[in-house]
């Protein structure tokens, strides 16, 4: 236990709290400027979003971005980061950066990755030569990288593992690496460290692990452990679960999340920060994200769509040029996709954009207290025929008080 | 050395004169110009066109190319909108535009001022293996080889509105045509350059008609004497400007021509090159080094003249014309790619980001130095311009040969994706250029991103106090 509060390089002001679920809006201020809560958080993996430059990521009003401690250990290196100054220097970043303990995608990515109690054991993928990750190395790098949010390394293992003990194993030893990472933080005044609560689908362990971790006092939380392909229903009351127990003044983040929906929803059970890749992956692939759903745009039918890519949308790439904007139809993004790079960046830009602007519209809608119509003029947006809404989300947002199938 | 006299400068009818000289020395020396159009940019020339492909300046998406680049025009070819014709019609026709409007220029997004130059084929083209005929040319679209009917190039460019449109050359590039075939060559050039002058002449296109620019196919003048004669004598008077495909044939054009504008269509790959078109009275490039430097990790250094050699280190030898970013030494080097430009990737980023954007293969690398080296030739050509003005520009240009390497520096890694329709691959030839990502399994994509840990060997992790080694068995 750690005996003393830790110094905190953040603040967090509670605006406003809907009355029916458990939505809330917030302002997080951080060293490099305040975040309005909720938001969503695009990933630059490795310093850099898929061609988009921080310039024009700035002007999807983006103020708080991903980079992963894994990706940036190896390009461009601890040294490389230390004789530059940090990620902020590096990338010419002006505003905030959040980063992963690297833990995670180590052990996603390497088939032999292995977890003892010191650390991440995995081969070197060049001779198969055992190598080491502790959480000490792990905060080392994120203090080399400077992000103004940081996490712990944590023992993460598949939610739909059955076996039990493992995981409670795995709990177990992210509480005490969160001792080893809080004890290695070298500037706690100036990054902050959240922790990340594990058990898996495990309800109970996931109680006893907000216990011991909120007793820790981090400046921050994250549901960790999710995203990794378990049941919709469960993957919801595991936020629900967790949010009930943890503090009202702390930000809570729900890491590797996700679709539109799910930040809908998981912004009703009490979450205020996701990230996910999704948004740029799936504009390499010519999909454009919209209030009615993800629209293909490599597909033949867009060929002589002269629309804009979504009707309204402000983002610079859709904006009439009346407005300033660019005016992209999707026939010239069908014409670029999978061809010219800028297809891809015009399509990054405008998903990036959807789904600030998506966080941005909850969050005035939690201020003016009407949360509960937000959410169903969403999902009705998104599936005009009512009985099409997918259950998940009507089971979960009944539990706080949102019936999507009433009228 | 005789300098043109102001009644020589003005021998062209009003309507047709999109193009003033300023200065030139002789008919065959440097000139300076201005192509102007109404309603559009001024062109300063000698000066250079942005290399389109598919309609995007690569990697420059159009809020980039207005914010970040000072370029005035763009050279777009038809066969980049041509999909799977005759089957469909190109999406790009059914593009509607405002009267005036270019259908062209909305479709890609341009600026209404920026000035559109549509040519049939890309600069450079992929070529195949399809011969011409009286008819048509062939062409190489995204989805492969096709045959494009003259008719339907000039329906195109009615119906697309480019500020410039080049008339069709019947060019042969894959060898050296016979005495037969240049015959041909002069022969059908003049009927397609005839038959669009034709088109574009009648009364209901009058309102909205791109302004046209002959070409000058790539076989020696004297062989296509039949075409130039006619251009020059009952033609010269429907054409505003002339494409040349052959940096030689400048010397040998009549008279009567000399005082279009002229674009070079020749194949340009140094900036020595460059600056002997610029001798030789050229006025407007395409120039695909830019393009090419970008994507193999090179930003373009040189200027125009070069910097002044002084005693000290005149023996020394000459210096590179760009800084290959691939080179570690820049792991770490927070200076701007290059000391006071003031382009936004120099104003905003430094060598190291370049270096590992580079090294991670992301895509923002060559977008940052597509906005410098566009910068680097804007300047150039602003130098350029103003040594002819001071009239220093061949001693200028010999002390620029003198300066720096002849050609640029070699590429050491990995480029974009090459697609085929910037490339012609021989049978059985990997792609060139592999994705910059590779795919695990479907659950792990995400993850994936952009990095394949199966990449990195065990020292980089360790230099890179990332992990460490430990003798311990797992
Ligand atoms: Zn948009
Ligand atoms: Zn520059």
């Amino acid at each position: 236990m750690a005996p003393n509060p830790m110094p905190s390089a953040l603040t967090f002001e509670l605006i406003a709290k809907c009355s029916v679920t458990k939505a809330r809006a917030s302002l997080l201020t951080l060293p490099h400027g305040p975040v309005q809560l909720p938001v969503f958080m695009p990933v630059g993996t490795q310093a850099t979003l898929k061609g988009v430059t921080p310039e024009q990521l700035e002007g999807t009003g983006c103020r708080l971005c991903l980079n992963n401690t894994y990706h940036l250990g190896l390009k461009p290196g601890q040294a490389v980061l230390d004789a530059v100054g940090g990620a902020h220097k590096f990338q010419s970043w002006p505003h905030n950066i959040l980063t992963d303990s690297g833990g995670f995608q180590m052990v996603s990515l390497l088939e032999l990755a292995k977890v003892t109690e010191e650390g991440v054991r995995f081969l070197s993928p060049h001779d198969g030569s055992p190598m080491l990750l502790t959480p000490e190395h792990s905060i080392s790098l994120q203090n080399s990288i400077g992000s103004d949010i940081m996490m712990q390394l944590d023992d993460v293992i598949a939610t739909t593992s059955p076996d039990l003990a493992r995981m409670e194993e795995a709990m177990h030893r992210s509480v005490r690496w969160l001792d080893r990472c809080i004890a290695a933080h070298k500037y706690p005044e100036r990054q902050s460290l959240f922790c990340i609560i594990q058990g898996g689908l495990n309800l109970e362990l996931r109680r006893e692990c907000c216990r011991e971790m909120v007793a820790r006092d981090t400046p921050g939380i994250a549901i960790g452990g999710l995203s990794g392909g378990e049941e919709k229903d469960s993957y919801c009351r595991v936020v629900d679960t967790c949010t009930g127990l943890l503090p009202e003044m702390k930000p809570r983040y729900v890491m590797g999340v996700g679709y539109p929906e799910d930040l809908v929803v998981s912004v009703a059970l009490g979450a205020d920060m996701f990230d996910c890749v999704w948004p740029t992956r799936t504009a390499r692939w010519g999909n454009a994200a919209t209030s009615s759903g993800t629209l293909n745009l490599k597909h033949g039918n867009y060929a002589n769509d002269f629309s804009p890519i979504e009707e309204g949308c402000t983002c610079i790439s859709c904006r009439p040029k009346s407005a300033g904007g660019l005016g992209i139809s999707r026939a010239y993004i069908y014409h670029l996709a999978g061809k010219e790079t800028a297809g891809a960046h015009l399509l990054s830009i405008h998903n990036v954009h959807y789904l600030l602007a998506l966080m941005r519209s909850a969050r005035e809608a939690i201020i003016a207290d009407r949360y509960p119509q937000f959410v169903k003029g969403f999902f009705g947006k998104l599936y005009p025929d009512r009985t099409m809404t997918p259950s998940w989300a009507v089971t979960a947002l009944r539990r706080v008080g949102v019936d999507l199938l009433a009228d | 050395m005789a300098e043109l006299t102001p009644e020589q400068l003005e021998t062209l009818p009003d309507e047709m004169r999109i193009f003033t000289i300023q200065k030139a020395i002789e008919s065959s020396g440097p000139r300076l110009g201005r192509l102007s159009l109404a309603g559009r940019k001024v062109l300063e020339t000698p000066n250079y066109l942005g290399n389109a492909s598919r309609g995007v300046i690569p990697h420059l998406s159009p809020d980039n190319f207005r914010r970040h680049t000072n370029v005035s025009g763009v050279y777009l070819s038809l066969e980049d909108f041509i999909e799977k014709i005759p089957r469909d019609v190109p999406p790009i026709y059914n593009q509607d535009a405002a009267p005036n409007e270019s259908a062209l220029k909305r479709f890609i997004c341009l600026p209404e001022d920026n000035i559109a130059v549509l040519g049939a084929r890309r600069y450079t083209p992929v070529v195949g293996s399809a011969h011409n005929t009286d008819t048509s040319i062939s062409i190489c679209a995204s989805v492969g080889f096709r045959s494009l009917p003259v008719q339907d190039y000039i329906t195109a460019t009615l119906k697309l509105c480019p500020d410039i449109a080049i008339c069709l050359a019947d060019v042969v590039y894959d060898h050296n045509p016979s005495r037969r075939r240049m015959e041909k060559v002069s022969d059908r050039t003049f009927s397609w350059v005839t038959k669009m002058i034709e088109q574009l002449n009648r009364p209901e296109v009058q309102e909205s008609r791109p302004t046209l620019f002959a070409p000058i196919p790539p076989v020696p003048i004297g062989r296509q004497w039949a075409y130039i004669d006619k251009l020059s004598e009952e033609l010269k008077d429907e054409i505003s400007g002339l494409a040349i495909y052959d940096a030689e044939a400048i010397g040998n054009l009549p008279e009567p021509l000399t005082l279009l504008p002229r674009l070079s269509m020749s194949p340009l790959t140094s900036p020595n090159q460059l600056l002997q078109q610029i001798a030789s009275g050229y006025d407007v490039f395409i120039v695909p080094f830019i393009n090419l430097a970008s994507d193999a990790g090179i930003a373009l250094t040189f200027q125009f003249p070069p910097p002044a050699t002084t005693s000290v280190d005149t023996r020394s030898s000459p210096v590179e014309l760009g800084l290959n970013l691939w080179d570690k030494v820049y792991e770490a080097d927070v200076s701007a790619v290059m000391e006071g430009c003031s382009c936004h990737c120099c104003t905003s980023h430094h060598r190291a980001f370049l270096q590992h954007l580079l090294n991670a293969r992301e895509m923002l690398a060559w977008v940052l130095l597509q906005m410098h080296n566009h910068h680097v030739m804007d300047n150039f050509f602003a130098r350029v311009r103003k040594s002819i003005a001071d009239g220093t520009f061949e001693e200028d240009r010999l002390a620029f040969e003198r300066y720096y390497v002849p050609d640029l520096p070699e590429q050491t890694g990995l480029g974009p994706r090459i697609r085929g329709y910037q490339f012609k691959s021989g049978e059985g030839d990997p792609k060139a250029n592999p994705a910059p990502f590779t795919m695990l399994d479907a659950q792990r994509e995400g993850l994936a991103e952009s990095a394949t840990p199966g990449d990195v060997p065990d020292s980089e992790l360790i230099e890179h106090g990332f992990a460490e080694k430990t003798d311990k068995a797992s």
